[in-house]
């Protein structure tokens, strides 16, 4: 008995021992080592990390989608509804158009996404800001450039916040609990905050790094658009204490900014894309671009290639391609684009859209791969060479003396138009044949969010409100003006009919034994009906009494009579000849307070239903549904009350 | 030893001097049978009122020294036992009824097993001849309608399972899958949690219940209530599935062998419109989006449709819509003939006749020191659609043996090795569908395209769009091929300290030790010719390893005296769960050869790659003690303690009580007379049980990595931790009464039960404005309240014919009490207090806008300041009346989806060797949103009676021409009564004659055939299968045989 005794007890140390060595704290305790906490935070690596994440966020995240071009580009004069409706509702403002955006499919841009992408990037702001202020660090370039870009970061949402919503919240420190109760600040705040953070960026950092870093210069070129919001239309009830000074500050701030970043010498120059990183992508114009390059690794991609593009591969002879791009379609141009320019001396239209492709899914024994399969030709309206808009294996093509399969015409007797159908010239300054095949929608393009022409027409705009408040003439806005017109111009000697786009950067892998359907060559000579000419063109305006006559066709039509709704016209004209699909129409008609007349001339799906109240966009439901007041959900009524007008 | 040998050997003596007492007496021999004429071994004849007894032979015969007069009794587990006199005749064959008392079946109640006639909780079991009566693949889908309140949905993708609620969803975003027990060891998973949704559930790939091959399966005991699954803590919440497989029995040695054969096909319910009805739909449709662009759907132009079914972009599709136009003779005409244009089915290029094979041959057999099963399983699912495909082989080997009296082990293995081929593949598609899977991208192309040009090419986007691809050849383009391999253990060693010492009478020592290990790989290639990519190819390896294992010690006490029965268990369980996952992918993979297996720097740049960890443990401490007097009154009452590691520190640890008692009421005195009831037995029970269904890390979400062409950085996590997070707590009680009578031919279960679940857990969403989306909390509460009806009746017996019904019928109903911030709605996470926690909240439906409704429908039209609704479009009912359809007035709650009654019903026909039943089952009493229709009438659409000029008083509305959504409004129009009463099966079997089978050299021989699925008994949504959600579902016919030598 006594040896069972001793098993006994024996069998009980095993088990008690098996107890207490699993009793330990260890056992339990959880650690995070395949991924950063926020304690990484607490380090200059961290920081500087969440620097970069943060760039990430706030600048080239949204190109991964359909936002950009819902948020600034769709219902616009520019653009209207192209083949595929996931994001017509944008661009209509009909019914559904609203605190939900009435989903049309998976594509469709939600009411809440772009705000919430805006406050996530601002959450990230938000803690770089607090720990690169926390953080004792010896190395103050290191501090001072995390606090610069956080800065600039905050303010750059909040400048896209406050021209697409009006009112909104504003949060300034990282939050770790969940928080319900928020009120809109007046604009007049929120402005007041991003002029605040830009300058203290402005002031923190250097200039080494553009486009792809945050610069002193990329915070003066945005710092001089919030001054200019700020003394825009939309903010005349309440700003007229500072609006003299903010112009002033427009003018001083983009003469320092236009006398570091020199105009490309060519226009072409920008859009010429090849490859990866390549010239076009550092030219110094580029004052900050959202970076995306051809790695299959790095997180998001550049999507807007797909847009803008209409469905070519639908028409006879044609196929899909990488070089012509994978076509989504969602938005074409409309007449005021293809009227705005001076088709003959302006050479940006021709350097803007795609006019040309050719044949390449030959089918009969007529056409061959590479014949010319697709013409537009973007005439004037006083053309009277065609009866039909669409001809089908009507037109023929000099240089081969075939017909072309389709060639469409702005201005054809038959008065059917490019709105009718889904065909209309490509804005080409996103197409992307650096990608995998033609399917793939990871683009590989930067997107410029700031170049200096653009810092141009901003001072040319504050000259001339400066003029209608009494600080400068209008014909002081003219040289920003015609700087922009100068490289815009033909050079001499240059060839008329040349054409480049982003397709080019095609692979022969990623096309995959398709034939391509890219031509470097537009309609300039079809469409102007002209010799061959290569002189030099002169696009200098000399008077304020002597406006072009594209831009005296717009004034006419939207009836404009005094000199400052005359030159504002021009000067948005302009914007739309030098920056058109560049993501900033939308905001610059909404702050002068033009989109309504705008829209309505030119955007025929947007013509019956935009209203005035449409210059801000729907408060999302998600937020209204979410937030709280004094420790209850809002009431029906009071949702109505914090949401914008109209809604 | 010394000592113990020296105790067998006194024993021994003692026997042969006792036995030599009566050696006087003549010899009295004899065979005993079962009722079926199949001899049993290993029965114990034991002359009555001494200790002398023998065991029969494998043939079933015995022979012993017996008295006349004496008493011969005959038992056998299982079996009823028989008494016979000793007369004059020397020989004494016995048949041995089996044991028809169901009460005496042993069930496992968690850390042991007890007698059913003992439980004081809610408990519910399939046995092995249940899952043999319907074959199945899965030990899911065994369960199927066999157990009240166990809620099974059908999967009808080969290799996986269907999910499983016990009594209801009552956590919203936790999981809400049952812990499953095999062999006494829980089955460890990771949890995943979808990133949209934020619900929480159990990553299919890291261990799940689908690798047991259902015919190993002994029983299957579900503990519903919280007084029973408390003892399994914090993983008790949602019920617990506790799987015993075979083992060996004493004395019987068996081979058995199980196959069936079952072909199914697709059953659709809901057809596509034919070619020429689609035509005058789209028509419509292009008419309503632009009246002044296009004619009526009725008055159609060969111009017009040129345009309309976009002719230049695939012309062999047009040649078809073209054939409408031609007369006789082949000329084109002006006149319309919808039916002549062709329509293709296009289902029909990936569906096929789906067959599926299963074999296993099972070993068992044991004597009273050893028992061992053992088995081989094969499993040959070929799915009804291209491409999909399971193969299982499966190996299971249960040994126990008891090699002294104080000492046992066992062993068991399962192991199984299954490849899932799982068709076009859902990685790697680079083209723009958000189909679900090839039979979808089938049902998406047009009714008039064809599949092939008139060179025999495929033609990819079928009709000329370039959204809708063909799903003509693609299984051979495309491959997803994902292979499992598991290996199960469970180990025991018990001490019976009893039999060692006589002071610890009662007292045993357990150890269990379970390790659990799967390995899974998914391979994926998809060729550049796939119609889902684009001219490049891709392939991508995930491969994926867990390793988990949980050792439990157990001290278990059990003793008698007299009327007094205590028990007792203490536990100290430890679980880690270790998981590790790495993947690769690449385009263009230039030898199509390689597929996944090349992914080499040679051969490719990689396009995306990563690895992961997960480890979780969990330290667990349990107590139950049991009392019972005289089998009339039973206590039982157990304590847990609990930590687990994905919490945060200070609320890792939770205390889970749990106390139920029952009273016999039949063996009271006064029913003691009353034999029309054979048993009736009141229950009661509380219990508390947690859920820690949280993934790991979620207390402190990691900030996420961005690769920038800057360089690589990190932003905040979307998810804001909550370092406060703790457990979410259900406490339930139960009452229930369990019935017999009528000599049994009426039993069954009632139970009603409350429950209340506290800090749920719930991945909300909140304002963005403070720069997250979501977090994980602990809000709110839900109660709960429900009955179970669990009834077996005999409703004719006689002697060649008898009919039973089983039915299982539950009805529960759920509710939030309070959420985060106290009794306030909170629409953004779709939670409404007082409603159950899956409702459809949005704008009701007032049907459509007809031309009566003119003057009314101007008010909105005016009110919107332009024409928001036009005739045929949806009508949403303005709430408050102001004219205007808006969020924040117009609102309301539709109704739960949640089913109220969950029924289901076998009916089953004996007549001599025949058996016929039919399974039944049913939902009732829920909302199902079908989703309304879109009618874009750019995709394809399912016959449907719409809205147009010749036809006002339709179901839905009138087609507008879009690639998006035609009507604003159209998902109002959606939302449907989902209830539904399906025969899922109805089997014939037939067992062949003893006399034959013996002849034959068997000992069994079974043959069945089965309807599966054979169609609906009732639905009030004709075009969909409810059970599936689906419109399509399988039908199929299944042949199967048991043999036993």
């Amino acid at each position: 008995m006594k040896n069972y005794k001793k098993l006994y007890i024996n069998l009980m140390l095993v088990a008690a021992l098996t107890v207490s060595s699993s009793c330990n704290k260890d056992f339990l305790d959880e650690e995070l080592t395949t991924a950063y906490s926020q304690d990484y935070y607490n380090t200059e690596a961290g920081i500087q990390a969440l620097a970069v994440g943060t760039y990430y966020q706030v600048f080239a995240a949204e190109f991964q989608g359909e936002v950009p071009l819902s948020s600034t580009e769709s219902g616009t004069d520019e653009f209207h509804a192209g083949g595929d409706p996931s994001n017509w509702i944008w661009n209509s403002y009909s019914t559904g158009f609203n605190a939900f955006v009435t989903v049309s499919n998976a594509n469709t841009v939600a009411a809440n996404t772009h705000w919430d992408n805006l406050y996530i990037g601002i959450g990230n702001a938000n803690t770089l800001i607090d720990s690169a202020t926390k953080i004792a660090s010896t190395n103050d370039a290191i501090k001072k450039t995390a606090l610069g870009e956080g800065y600039f970061m905050r303010a750059f949402c909040y400048l896209q916040l406050v021209s697409q919503y009006g009112a909104v919240p504003l949060k300034l420190k990282p939050s770790s609990k969940v928080e319900l109760e928020f009120t809109r600040a007046a604009p007049q705040d929120v402005l007041k905050q991003i002029i605040d953070d830009f300058t203290q960026a402005y002031n923190l950092l250097g200039n080494a790094g553009a486009p792809a870093k945050i610069t002193k210069d990329a915070a003066a070129h945005y710092l001089a658009k919030a001054y200019l919001t700020r003394a825009s239309e939309i903010n005349d009830s309440w700003n007229a204490t500072t609006k003299t000074a903010d112009l002033q500050q427009v003018v001083t701030l983009s003469d320092e900014v236009i006398s570091h970043h020199p105009l490309a010498a060519n226009y072409d120059n920008l859009w010429t894309y090849t490859t990866a990183d390549g010239a076009n992508e550092k030219l110094p114009e580029l004052i900050l671009s959202a970076q995306f390059n051809a790695s299959t690794l790095t997180t998001g991609g550049n999507q807007q290639h797909l847009y803008f593009l209409s469905t070519y591969d639908q028409l006879p002879q044609m196929k899909r391609n990488l070089a012509g791009g994978r076509p989504f379609s969602r938005l074409a141009p409309t007449y005021f684009v293809y009227d705005v320019f001076d088709h003959v001396n302006d050479s940006r239209f021709w350097k803007s859209f795609q006019t040309k492709s050719i044949v390449n899914n030959k089918s009969g024994n007529y056409y061959v791969n590479g014949d010319l399969g697709i013409m537009y030709i973007i005439n004037s309206p006083s053309d009277t060479r065609f009866a039909k808009t669409k001809n089908t294996d009507a037109i023929i093509y000099p240089k081969t003396g075939k017909t072309i399969p389709s060639a469409y015409v702005a201005y054809a007797a038959d008065k059917v138009g490019l709105m009718a159908d889904v065909r209309f010239p490509s804005l080409s300054k996103y197409m992307d044949g650096n990608r995998i095949d033609l399917s793939n929608i990871k683009g590989s393009r930067d997107i410029t969010l700031a170049r200096s022409a653009e810092t141009y027409l901003m001072a040319a705009e504050a000259k001339i409100r400066l003029a209608k408040a009494g600080g400068a003439t209008f014909a002081d806005a003219l040289p920003y003006i015609n700087a922009v017109r100068t490289r815009a111009a033909y050079k001499s000697g240059e060839n008329r009919a040349a054409y480049a786009d982003g397709s080019a950067a095609y692979t022969t892998t990623g096309q995959a034994g398709i034939p391509i359907s890219y031509i470097p060559e537009n309609s300039y000579y079809e469409s102007n009906n002209i010799a061959v000419a290569t002189t030099a063109t002169n696009l200098t305006i000399s008077s304020v009494n002597a406006l072009p006559a594209e831009d005296m066709a717009v004034i006419a039509k939207l009836g404009y009579s005094t000199d400052y709704d005359r030159m504002l016209c021009l000067v948005l004209n302009e914007r739309t000849r030098e920056l058109c699909g560049e993501f900033h129409r939308w905001e610059d008609l909404s702050r002068t307070k033009t989109l309504v007349a705008r829209a309505k001339a030119y955007n025929i799906e947007a013509n019956p239903n935009i209203q005035e109240y449409h210059n801000l966009r729907p408060i999302p439901q998600t937020f209204l549904d979410g937030v709280y007041a004094n420790g209850k959900p809002l009431t029906a009524a009071e949702k109505d009350a914090m949401q914008n007008p109209g809604y | 030893m010394k000592n113990k040998l020296n105790v067998l050997l006194l024993i021994a003596i003692f026997a042969l001097l006792h036995a030599s007492g009566y050696a006087q007496n003549k010899v009295v021999k004899g065979t005993i049978k079962d009722a079926t004429g199949l001899p049993i071994p290993g029965v114990n004849v034991l002359i009555k009122g001494s200790q002398n007894g023998v065991s029969t032979d494998l043939d079933g015969s015995y022979s012993i020294n017996a008295a006349t007069g004496n008493t011969l009794v005959y038992s056998f587990i299982g079996f009823k036992k028989q008494e016979i006199t000793v007369g004059a005749a020397t020989v004494y064959n016995v048949v041995l009824k089996e044991e028809d008392n169901s009460l005496e079946e042993v069930v496992v109640v968690g850390y042991g097993t007890k007698k059913k006639k003992d439980l004081t909780g809610s408990i519910v079991s399939v046995n092995a001849d249940e899952i043999a009566s319907r074959p199945v693949v899965n030990a899911v889908q065994a369960m199927q309608g066999k157990a009240a309140g166990v809620d099974v949905a059908s999967s009808e993708r080969p290799g996986t399972v269907g999910a499983i609620t016990i009594r209801g969803a009552r956590s919203i975003s936790a999981s809400n899958a049952p812990l499953y027990v095999v062999d006494g060891i829980p089955l460890n998973t990771r949890l995943v949690t979808d990133a949209s949704t934020g619900k929480i559930s159990v990553d299919p790939n890291s261990g799940g219940i689908d690798f047991l091959n259902p015919t190993d399966i002994e029983t299957i005991d579900v503990l519903k209530d919280a007084s029973a699954t408390a003892i399994y803590g914090s993983r008790g919440a949602n019920g617990v599935v506790i799987v015993t497989t075979k083992k060996g029995k004493n004395g019987k040695f068996t081979l058995n062998y199980d196959t069936s054969l079952m072909t199914e096909t697709i059953h659709e319910n809901a057809p596509m419109m034919t070619a020429g009805e689609y035509i005058e739909f789209r028509r419509w449709g292009r008419y309503y989006s632009n009246p002044s662009a296009f004619p009526k759907g009725d008055q159609p132009n060969i111009e017009n449709d040129k345009l309309i079914f976009l002719a230049s972009a695939d012309p062999s599709a047009w040649a078809n819509i073209e054939k409408g136009w031609r007369d006789a003779n082949g000329n084109l005409t002006t006149t319309w003939d919808g039916s002549k244009v062709a329509t293709t089915d296009w289902t029909k290029f990936v569906s096929r006749t789906g067959i599926t094979q299963q074999h296993t041959i099972g070993v068992s057999g044991g004597t009273e020191k050893m028992k061992g099963y053992g088995s081989f399983g094969y499993l040959d699912n070929t799915g009804t659609l291209f491409g999909q495909s399971y193969v299982r082989y499966s190996g299971t080997a249960n040994v126990d043996i008891t090699p002294t009296k104080w000492f046992s082990m066992g062993v068991s293995l399962n192991t199984s090795y299954g490849v899932n081929e799982y068709g076009q593949s859902n990685v790697g598609r680079t083209a723009v569908t958000s189909s679900t899977g090839i039979y979808a991208t089938a049902r998406t192309n047009l009714p008039y395209a064809v599949p092939y040009d008139s060179n025999g090419n495929r033609i990819d986007n079928p009709g000329g769009d370039s959204t809708i691809r063909t799903p003509v050849d693609e299984y051979k383009l495309s491959q997803d091929q994902r292979v499992t391999l598991r290996a199960f253990g469970s180990l025991y060693a018990q001490f019976d300290l009893g039999a060692i010492s006589h002071k610890l009478d009662g007292l045993k020592y357990r150890i269990n030790f379970g390790p659990d290990l799967t390995s899974y790989r998914d391979g994926v290639y998809l060729d550049g010719k796939s119609a889902i990519r684009s001219g490049t190819s891709f392939a991508s390896l995930t491969n994926e390893k867990t390793i988990s294992y949980t050792l439990d010690n157990l001290l278990l006490y059990n003793k008698t005296f007299g009327n007094h029965t205590f028990g007792g268990t203490l536990l100290m369980s430890q679980t880690e769960y270790h998981n590790e996952n790495s993947s690769m992918s690449a385009n263009d993979i230039k030898n199509p050869e390689n597929k996944w297996n090349a992914l080499t720097p040679a051969n490719v740049t990689l396009a995306g790659y990563s690895s992961g960890l997960v480890d979780t443990g969990l330290l667990s401490y349990m107590g139950r003690v049991s009392y019972s007097y005289a089998d009339k009154y039973l206590l039982t009452a157990s304590g847990r303690y609990d930590g687990a590691s994905q919490l945060a520190a200070e609320n890792r640890w939770a205390f889970f009580p749990s106390a139920s008692a029952a009273w016999v009421i039949n063996k009271e005195k006064f029913l003691e007379n009353v034999t029309w009831i054979n048993q009736l037995k009141m229950r009661v029970g509380y219990g508390e049980t947690g859920n820690a269904a949280v993934p790991a890390y979620a207390t402190q979400p990691p900030l996420v990595g961005i690769v920038y062409p800057n360089g690589s950085g990190v932003v905040n996590n979307t998810s804001l931790g909550n370092v406060d997070l703790g457990w979410e707590k259900t406490a339930q009680f139960n009452y229930g009464i369990d019935f017999a009578m009528f000599s049994n031919r009426v039993s069954g279960a009632l139970d009603y039960f409350t429950s209340r679940t506290t800090d749920l857990l719930l991945k909300s969403s909140v304002p963005t404005v403070i720069g997250v989306k979501d977090t994980y909390q602990n809000v709110g509460e839900t109660e709960g309240h429900g009955v179970e009806l669990t009834l077996n009746t005999v409703n004719v017996t006689s002697k060649d014919f008898e009919w039973t019904t089983n039915i299982s019928a539950s009805y529960q109903k759920s509710k939030i009490v309070s959420l985060q911030n106290g009794k306030f709605d909170d629409i953004n996470n779709n939670l409404f207090i007082g409603y159950s926690q899956n409702v459809i909240y949005g704008f009701a439906s007032n049907g459509i806008w007809k031309p009566e409704d003119a003057a009314e429908m101007a008010k909105f039209n005016a009110a919107a300041g332009s024409n928001i609704f036009s005739f045929g479009n949806a009508r949403p009912v303005d709430q408050n009346g102001d004219y205007k359809i808006d969020a924040n007035n117009d609102r309301v709650i539709i109704g739960s989806k949640d089913p109220k009654y969950i029924f289901g019903m076998t009916n089953t026909f004996n007549y001599k060797n025949f058996e016929l039943s039919f399974f039944v089952y049913g939902k009732m009493g829920y909302y199902y949103d079908t989703g309304g229709e879109n009618e874009g009438a750019k995709g394809s659409q399912r016959s449907i009676n719409y809205y147009n000029d010749n036809n006002i008083n339709s179901e839905y509305q009138k087609p507008i021409y879009s690639a998006g959504t035609g009507d604003a409004y159209y998902p109002i129009l959606g939302y449907r009564n989902g209830s539904f009463l399906k025969m899922r099966n109805i089997s014939l079997g037939y067992h062949f004659d003893k006399d034959l089978v013996q002849k034959l050299g068997l000992s069994k021989l079974r043959i069945y055939c089965q309807a599966n699925n054979p169609g609906m008994i009732f639905t009030k949504v004709k075009w969909t299968d409810l059970d599936t959600q689906t419109t399509a579902s399988n039908r199929g016919i299944t042949l199967g045989l048991n043999v036993g030598f």
